[in-house]
């Protein structure tokens, strides 16, 4: 028999003083830390979405220590300040040894599907460096559990611990290399072990734990040498791994930052004429030779840096395709939206630019040019009296300048995606979405001309159309009637695209020099104002291409061996290949409107938007289950695949985490504790919705700090430092809860919506100034909605907390972790299929939801009477 | 010695004898071009192969389920191809773990990060070739040594340059060991470690060219030293879904060249076909190879 209880006394709580907290937000923050030192090495290691993938699901290790601690609450209540110690001063060696035993089983991408081997060690990735992760979470929980009656103080510490560490690991990018960044979660443990430990209790143990944190910090340093192992196993399959094969490779330059490991190897192997016209064979007296030296960022690329051509290859850029603007415009004023490895540059040089201004975001590329040794690589291109320097993002310059330019180039800007086909990435493409376009166009003199070069190496072309559907729809939406006649494509099958846009439309003899040229090159013409199309091809064409991926392949007899199984001539003359005529069908849909033509083609061909600023992500979302028994076709967009992935994986991990505790016969406990399914709802919606706010807005201000590592570090740190002190002023507003709570969870939700509708032009506004007030600006503008964020979950915490529903104290730590991991694999796909807006809106949704479920978790406890 | 050559220089050790070549044993028979051995029954080709050639009877029934695939899925066209392709020991040009799934139709890691491409990427490559005997062919990227040993029941004139020395040294030691026990068709191949973006102007001009390397742009000493009226063949794209990029060169009367871009599908839109296996008389589709 039981009756209500309207609230339980609160248990013991230890002494909590400064130093417990330190230790906190210290471990806290090597936690963090640990996660973002990983990430590094898997990007430079292998490949970067599986580090996320790998960190991700590790972090279920908080799930997991939820239901340990919950099997032994009294065990862990009884022992907490040894249980708590053991498993903090476990998280240093684990995370040493565990980072050196995934050296030794690396595992291989792209033989995923075809070597069963792989998916075993990925497996050992992901149970080896859940290790460390299972310990840090299990301290955290221990002392979360011992201290939940102050739980708000303790989870400032927790969250400002965490934030703090994210600005420090971003700092600690320019000193240590990402094979030694593990250093600083290392150094945080150990401080926070070291005050763990307390001068008054074990003065005796200081030395040895001193000892202990400098052995497993030199054993850090010093094992892979000692063993043979390397610091970061790096892939063979890495862009820099080719490089270092080279007989003769040298690496002239590296820098580190957050801006990447960015190395430069110099090699007479080295060859980059990026779409180099097939007839440059026999035209050009001279080639350039050994003129270039190769770019690698993270171990991608490479891109390639080059000097200037001897003199009897001076002609060479004119066989480039990033040559057509030149075509048209003699003396221009020339912008360079992405500078990346200067060959663009080097071509509007070359071509009697008057001027070029060249932006480049990243500042250690531009760094790297100021070095003499690349200075001499690129025949001090930057120094030339006519460039002009932006060093920042060129898009945003154009959006806010009042210049105008004769031609505005962006070739093959970006190291992945379109400049480089197989990317592998869910990035966001800011450079080519919709309103990038607009910007740029409206940046054009009366007569100006946009020209975009990209790669052409899709078969079947997949960003290739998203980038001809975004160009039109800018184009249409500066001049409805003139558009048809403003635009002019071609292409090289299997090699590059150029589309260019012109002012005001091609006149006759405009277009008259640009099919000389491109006849010239032996290239494409793929539109042209007026360019005629056979336009019955289409419905056919479009077709085939999708029975070409998706036609059935499962099962048919083996054919007669003595005959042939195909009787085509492979010596037949070459027609025009399917994807040019699909192309130009493409186009002549697009001018016309044809939009359901456009519709059958076999991929997602939208065009990109601010919203949804992805190439990434092109099976249309009904083909992604036929993609299962072909993965192999989808290589190119896996990073889009294993985020389903990823979230079919923590969804299972999580329920079976969440429902363990339920199913290993705990009913009993849980009858006393109404409101078992409102509460796993309120925390459920907390977690959900605190991390798609968090790992959202990273998407949304590399809108204004261009780089997503920044982004991460500023929306990791502003995020949780803000909602630490939410958390904090949390305990004063305790005795109001049931009034004030649910006023704030409605506020949070109505600022998200607000932030989801007006955040991109604020941004854009932001991404003029200086870095420096950026930086400020996006503190700024993340603090309200995150620290009223901090608020729910201390407030219920400490609720579960005064009415004695301990069980459900820890239950709820441990929902919240993994629906933290559910959603922070759901947001890249609510991103990339309903738009970025979409994330927050989700979010307000779930802060909504949080409103009636706090009801329950206030229900009170239920007290047997025997 | 620097560490990553100390490495580097063991990593090629250790691939070297890994290399399954070792494991053939000599060839009863010398090698005869006007040979044929029989296509229609999978028993028939075991017995004449064993007694012609003394291969391991294993590898020559996955060969022979592998053909008929390819027979299948248009990968071979013509009894030369097939023929060049079931006398040419795959298993003798892969890394030991990966010997049993020599046959699939999966490419395989062969260290370097390089990999040997999947049998049907290379017979539908060289069939595209139409490579004729006498023909002089290029393969710029060695790799594993599997197209240039294919190209060798072609022709008895091939060229193939590696880039990466340790891949070459490895890859001429398979040809070395293969020779001695009675491979005598490999001989034909002259192997070179160099830059293959020069091309191998000594060589030239070749009537055919294969370029199997990443570049992001057709190298013009290639195409300056195909014939005219020659055809060169490059994939393209990711491993399992690459495309194959055929290129010609056609005089003009008044002299100058005329490069065309197209495929090997001649304007088709053919299939792309995934992973396959041979099981129970049919032909399955899988991705696990």
């Amino acid at each position: 028999m039981t009756i209500a209880s309207a609230a339980i006394a609160a248990p013991d709580v230890p002494s909590a003083g400064p130093r417990l907290y330190l230790s906190v937000g210290l471990l806290a923050g090597a936690v963090i830390a640990l996660q973002i030192a990983i990430m590094r090495v898997f990007s430079v290691g292998s490949w970067t979405h599986f580090g996320s993938l790998v960190v991700s699901l590790a972090l279920l290790g908080f799930g997991l220590s939820s239901v340990a601690i919950f099997v032994g609450k009294a065990w862990f209540e009884r022992h907490w300040r040894a249980s708590a110690g053991v498993a903090l001063w476990l998280f240093g060696p684990l995370a040493v040894a565990s980072n050196l035993v995934a050296q030794t089983v690396p595992f291989n991408a792209i033989f995923l599907t075809s070597d069963p081997s792989q998916i075993w060690r990925l497996l050992a990735n992901f149970l080896l460096y859940l290790l460390p992760f299972l310990c840090g979470a299990m301290f955290l929980g221990i002392v979360f559990l011992k201290s939940r009656t102050g739980f708000g103080r303790v989870y400032f510490a927790d969250l400002t611990g965490s934030g703090l560490a994210g600005l420090l690991v971003l700092a600690a990018m320019y000193v240590l290399p990402p094979e030694k960044l593990i250093a600083v979660p290392l150094a945080l443990w150990a401080l926070s072990g070291l005050l763990w430990i307390g001068p008054a209790r074990s003065l005796g143990l200081r030395p040895f734990a001193l000892i202990f944190a400098a052995l497993t910090i030199f054993a850090y340093f010093l094992l892979p040498g000692l063993l043979g192992i390397p610091d970061i196993a790096v892939s063979q399959y890495k862009g820099v791994a080719y490089a270092r094969n080279f007989p003769d490779a040298t690496r002239i330059y590296r820098s580190i930052s957050p801006f990447g490991d960015l190395q430069v190897y110099s090699s007479s192997y080295m060859h980059f004429s990026p779409g180099l016209s097939d007839n440059a064979a026999f035209n050009l007296p001279e080639l350039p030779g050994k003129s270039f030296v190769g770019l690698y960022i993270d171990g991608e690329g490479p891109e390639g840096i080059m000097r200037d051509p001897p003199a009897a290859a001076a002609d060479y850029f004119h066989y480039l395709p990033m040559y057509y603007p030149y075509v048209l415009r003699a003396n221009p004023d020339t912008f360079v939206v992405q500078f990346g490895g200067g060959i663009s540059t080097a071509a509007a040089l070359h071509s009697g630019s008057k001027s070029v201004t060249v932006a480049e975001s990243n500042p250690a590329v531009l760094k790297a040019f100021s070095d003499p040794g690349i200075a001499a690589a690129s025949s001090d291109i930057l120094a030339d009296p006519r460039v002009r320097i932006v060093s920042y993002d060129g898009r945003l310059f154009l959006k806010h300048t009042g210049n105008r330019y004769d031609v505005i180039d962006l070739s093959l800007a970006d190291s992945v995606g379109l400049s480089n086909p197989g990317g592998f990435a869910i990035t966001e493409k800011y450079a080519y979405t919709t309103e990038a376009m607009l910007d740029y166009m409206r940046a054009l003199s009366d007569d100006g001309v946009l020209s975009i070069t990209v790669w052409n190496k899709e078969e079947p072309p997949k960003s290739l159309l998203k980038l001809y559907s975004t160009v039109a729809n800018a184009a249409r939406r500066i001049d409805p009637a003139g558009a048809a006649n403003s635009i002019f494509v071609s292409s090289s099958y299997l090699s590059t695209a150029t589309v260019l846009y012109r002012k005001g439309g091609f006149t006759a003899d405009e277009l008259t020099k640009l099919r000389a040229h491109t006849s010239a090159m032996s290239w494409d013409e793929i539109y042209s104002p007026g360019f005629a199309v056979d336009a019955t091809q289409g419905p056919p064409i479009f077709a085939q291409y999708k029975a070409s991926i998706f036609g059935d392949v499962g099962v048919s007899p083996a054919a007669d061996p003595t005959t042939s199984g195909d009787t085509s001539d492979p010596n037949d003359a070459p027609t025009p290949v399917p994807a040019t005529t699909l192309t130009r069908l493409y186009w002549r849909a697009l001018m016309t409107g044809d939009s359901a033509l456009q519709n059958q083609y076999v991929f997602d061909t939208e065009p990109l938007t601010n919203s949804r600023p992805y190439f990434a992500a092109y099976e249309k979302l009904g083909d992604l289950p036929h993609t299962l028994d072909r993965l192999d076709l989808f290589q190119d967009d896996w990073g889009y695949l294993l985020l389903w992935a990823t979230l079919g994986v923590a969804a299972m991990c999580a329920t079976l985490l969440i429902l363990l505790p339920v199913g290993l016969g705990w009913r009993d406990i849980f009858s006393r504790a109404p409101g078992k399914l409102g509460t796993i709802g309120f925390f459920a919606a907390l977690g959900l919705g605190y991390i798609t706010v968090e790992v959202g807005l990273i998407s949304r201000f590399t809108l204004a700090l261009s780089n997503p590592t920044i982004s991460a570090s500023v929306l990791i740190s502003s995020m949780l430092v803000f909602s630490g002190m939410g958390s904090l002023l949390s305990e004063r507003l305790f005795e109001r809860a049931k009034w004030t709570l649910p006023a704030i969870l409605l506020v949070i939700a109505a600022m998200l919506v607000g932030y989801s509708l007006l955040l991109d032009p604020v941004l854009d506004w932001i991404g003029a100034f200086p870095f420096a007030l950026r930086l400020l600006f996006c503190f700024l503008l993340v603090a309200p909605p995150a620290f009223l964020m901090g608020f729910p979950m201390s407030t219920a915490m400490t609720s579960l907390t005064r009415l004695g529903k301990e069980h459900l104290f820890v239950w709820a730590w441990g929902i919240n972790g993994c629906f933290s991991v559910i959603g922070a694999a759901a947001v890249p796909i609510i991103e990339t299929t309903l738009g970025l807006p979409a994330v927050l809106e989700v979010s307000a949704l779930a802060y909504l939801v949080a409103i009636p479920t706090f009801f329950a978790v206030l229900r009170p406890s239920r007290v047997s009477l025997r | 010695m620097k560490r990553r050559d100390f490495m580097s220089g063991s990593v090629a050790l250790l691939g070297s004898a890994a290399i399954a070549s070792d494991a053939i044993a000599k060839v009863p028979t010398a090698f005869d071009w006007t040979s044929m051995p029989p296509l229609a029954d999978r028993q028939a080709f075991v017995d004449w192969m064993i007694k012609s050639r003394g291969e391991d009877p294993l590898y020559l029934g996955l060969r022979y389920d592998r053909f008929l695939v390819m027979v299948k899925n248009g990968d071979l066209r013509d009894d030369r191809n097939k023929r060049a392709f079931l006398m040419t020991p795959r298993e003798a040009f892969v890394l030991a773990p990966n010997l049993p799934r020599a046959y699939d139709s999966a490419f395989l890691d062969i260290n370097y990060g390089v990999t040997i491409s999947g049998p049907h990427l290379v017979g539908r490559m060289t069939t595209s070739l139409d490579v004729q005997k006498g023909d002089k062919v290029l393969e710029v990227g060695t790799g594993s040594g599997y197209q240039s040993a294919y190209l060798s029941h072609l022709t008895d004139k091939v060229w193939t340059i590696e880039i990466i020395k340790p891949l070459a040294a490895r890859t001429r030691a398979t040809y070395d060991s293969l020779i001695a026990n009675g491979y005598t068709e490999f001989s034909a191949i002259t192997t070179e470690n160099a830059d293959g973006y020069y091309g191998w102007a000594e060589a030239g001009p070749f009537d055919k060219i294969i370029v199997t390397c990443g570049i992001d742009h057709i190298p013009p000493s290639l195409l300056q030293q195909l014939q005219p009226n020659g055809v060169m063949v490059i994939p393209v794209g990711p491993p399992g879904a690459q495309h194959v990029l055929k290129v010609l060169k056609t005089q003009l009367p008044d002299g100058t060249f005329k490069i065309d871009r197209s495929d090997i599908y001649n304007g088709k839109i053919v299939p792309f076909v995934p992973f396959t296996k041979l099981e129970n008389d049919v032909i399955v589709g899988t991705h696990n190879g």
